[in-house]
């Protein structure tokens, strides 16, 4: 907590059908992350939130999703070579 | 993105970077064929507001689900069919005339997603995350939610074990209105606690 922040310049959305995206990058590096939470991390989704933390911490004023993306690239980075198999055919979890 | 899309502008450096994770995902054989789609699809038709104004409101319409819904939220909701990724321990907080609960995530942007989706963009902005802690009755003023000072705010910080979801007062003057009216009513701010109704 430092010098007080402003919500002034923020578009603060009022209504409930906002997009979830504003780029369709944002949405593709969205399910890519629920991908490798599935298919190499078996639905564990606490690593990659705990690299969301960090990537957010390390550059707090950076636009969320390349916060993002530079978690999931740091997360994929610590994926071995080989990644798991996806054999398993269980859907996304996400709903 | 330009107006002129005829003529796109060449990729910025973090859809590039998007790019090469795709491709190195789909190489390791982690991303399925139609999966960027298919979580796209749902996430912008299937699962938003929509769903925690059906909870709210049959928690309005029938004191017995209310009940369900304030002591096991995860179950109550799951009733409804909604539940998996980010949803797995929802604990609901009730909004009365002397209390009211707000939702933040102080250190990302925990969020009850098969409730009320994707954060809005100011959820996850780092004045909101702070602010919300700091001086809450403040902000929730500058955000159009002026609250009269005997009214205590309790904010629920959300992590990856728990979710929470506000469940806000019933409108005045509703009495007469269907469910499926009164879930019509209820907005995406009330149920982060940063609007009434």
């Amino acid at each position: 907590m430092t010098a007080p922040l402003s919500l002034a310049g923020l578009d603060l959305p009022r209504r409930n059908g906002e997009l979830a995206f504003d780029a369709p990058w944002q949405s593709t590096v969205f399910a890519l992350a629920a991908a490798v939470v599935d298919h190499a991390f078996a639905g564990d989704r606490e690593p990659f939130r705990q690299q969301l933390v960090k990537a957010i911490g390390a550059d707090p004023g950076r636009p969320y999703w390349e916060s993002w993306t530079a978690a999931l690239e740091a997360l994929v980075s610590t994926l071995p070579e080989r990644a798991r198999s996806s054999s398993s055919v269980h859907q996304a979890e996400l709903g | 993105m330009g107006e002129h899309g005829h003529h796109p502008a060449p990729p910025s450096p973090v859809e590039q970077r998007v790019a090469a994770l795709q491709a190195l995902l789909t190489e390791r054989g982690l991303l399925p064929e139609g999966f960027v789609e298919e979580v796209t699809r749902r996430y912008e038709s299937e699962i938003g507001p929509m769903n925690g104004a059906k909870v709210v409101a049959r928690a309005w319409v029938d004191p017995s689900y209310r009940e369900r819904l304030l002591a096991d939220g995860t179950a109550a909701i799951a009733e409804f069919g909604f539940g998996g990724a980010e949803g797995d321990h929802m604990v609901v907080v009730e909004n009365t005339a002397t209390i009211h609960n707000v939702i933040v995530c102080t250190l990302c942007s925990c969020y009850p997603w098969p409730v009320l989706g994707l954060p809005p963009a100011w959820y996850k902005d780092p004045p909101y995350r702070a602010r919300m802690v700091r001086e809450p009755r403040a902000l929730l003023a500058e955000m159009g939610c002026p609250l009269p000072h005997d009214v205590e705010i309790r904010v629920w910080d959300s992590s990856a074990e728990v979710r929470y979801l506000v469940l806000p007062l019933r409108p005045a003057g509703t009495e007469g209105l269907t469910e499926a009216e009164l879930a019509g009513m209820v907005t995406r701010d009330s149920m982060i606690g940063v609007a009434q109704l």
